[in-house]
């Protein structure tokens, strides 16, 4: 990896740890989702500030380019993250028709007790 | 018993209110729900001129999570059968008895309406019969249990069936995933013979081509149902 990638990448990864944490005091972003990304950006620091660790880790892999790792790591990452928002929006989408189911169940019992009430 | 019939109902204002009627005239015995899934048209203003017995879902749900709300609407108030049927006036509650009595007797968990066990009245477009056929084919497939009509929305159930269905109910494709799901669970899940006519007004929302790419995703949904979750045999003893 060239000097110039490190510090390209190193700026970066700074860039996301501040935007994640800008984030997480705005309210934008909970916690339980801010950890896979608090994770990834430390990840990329590390790789950025001590580039060894993607020496011996390609070396491990078997493959050719260091910066090939970077990227295929980068992939995966993008991927898993893909995946736990699938998870979250499936439990907000069941969260949100349990809702609506006991809105309306209430909204019939209201409506009969006002019905109720007029005819008093 | 106390019984009560499901009717969902999605932009049905043309058609609501004499499946309602006739329901009445028919079957004085059974109270009715009509679940309106937050139809677009006048279908809450015909059912709230008419006095009926509604539920008034604040977002669309779909057929799943209408008819869910319905089943908790019976578990809460202790029906001991629920009965589905269509709003749109292709099930005739004249055969409302039939669809039950298996449920009554308590032979069935689950009895579906089914229009192909003596191929008589209304049998649907070829594509249709077709699509119908090879999820039949594929449910036999999957869980082993033989079943004509499964896309069939005309279907009773016992209260052990109602308390299951108000926990788990398929969202996408209900119908067919609800008989995979029963079955996997241990319910006894079997058909009795109905007519059914052509919908009375309104358009149906599978046309043309849609059939194949309708069956295409309920397959993929069916097999992925099957994969994910594995047979419970304790339900019913």
């Amino acid at each position: 990896m060239s000097v110039t990638l490190q510090l390209e990448l190193l700026l970066g990864s700074v860039c996301l740890l501040a935007m994640i944490f800008y984030m997480l005091k705005k309210n934008l972003l909970s916690v339980k989702y801010s950890l896979l990304w608090l994770f990834f950006a430390a990840a990329l620091i590390l790789f950025a500030a001590v580039p060894y660790v993607v020496y011996v880790l390609r070396d491990i892999l078997n493959i050719e380019i260091p910066v090939n790792l970077v990227f295929a790591l980068l992939f995966c990452f993008v991927l898993l993250v893909l995946l736990s928002v699938s998870v979250a929006i499936s439990q907000l989408a069941e969260k949100a028709k349990r809702l609506a189911q006991s809105n309306a169940l209430l909204e019939k019992r209201v409506r009969e007790l006002e019905n109720k009430l007029n005819q008093h | 018993m106390r019984t009560l019939v499901l009717i969902p109902c999605y932009n049905e204002e043309e058609n609501i209110r004499s499946v309602v009627e006739r329901l009445q005239a028919t079957c004085p015995d059974v109270d009715y729900l009509v679940i309106n899934d937050c139809s677009t048209d006048g279908s809450e203003q015909v059912l709230r001129e008419n006095g009926f017995n509604y539920l008034s879902l604040p977002i669309n749900l779909g057929i799943g999570g209408g008819v869910q709300s319905g089943y908790r609407y019976a578990l809460a108030n202790g029906y001991d059968i629920a009965i589905q049927m269509d709003g749109d006036g292709q099930h005739d509650p004249a055969y409302l008895h039939r669809v039950i009595e298996p449920v009554a007797k308590s032979e069935l968990d689950m009895c579906i309406g089914s229009r192909f066990l003596e191929k008589e009245g209304f049998q649907t477009s070829f594509m249709r019969r077709l699509g119908i056929r090879i999820e039949s084919a594929l449910i036999r497939i999957l869980c082993g249990k033989r079943i004509l009509d499964v896309t069939s929305g005309f279907r009773a159930c016992n209260s052990r069936m109602i308390a299951f269905f108000a926990d788990h109910y398929a969202s996408d494709y209900p119908e067919p995933e609800a008989i995979l799901s029963a079955t996997l669970n241990g319910f006894r899940v079997g058909e009795a013979p109905v007519l059914m006519r052509e919908r009375q007004g309104g358009t149906s929302s599978i046309v043309g081509f849609k059939p194949i790419y309708f069956m295409i995703k309920v397959s993929l949904s069916l097999i992925v149902d099957r994969l994910a979750f594995s047979r419970k045999g304790g339900a019913c003893k």
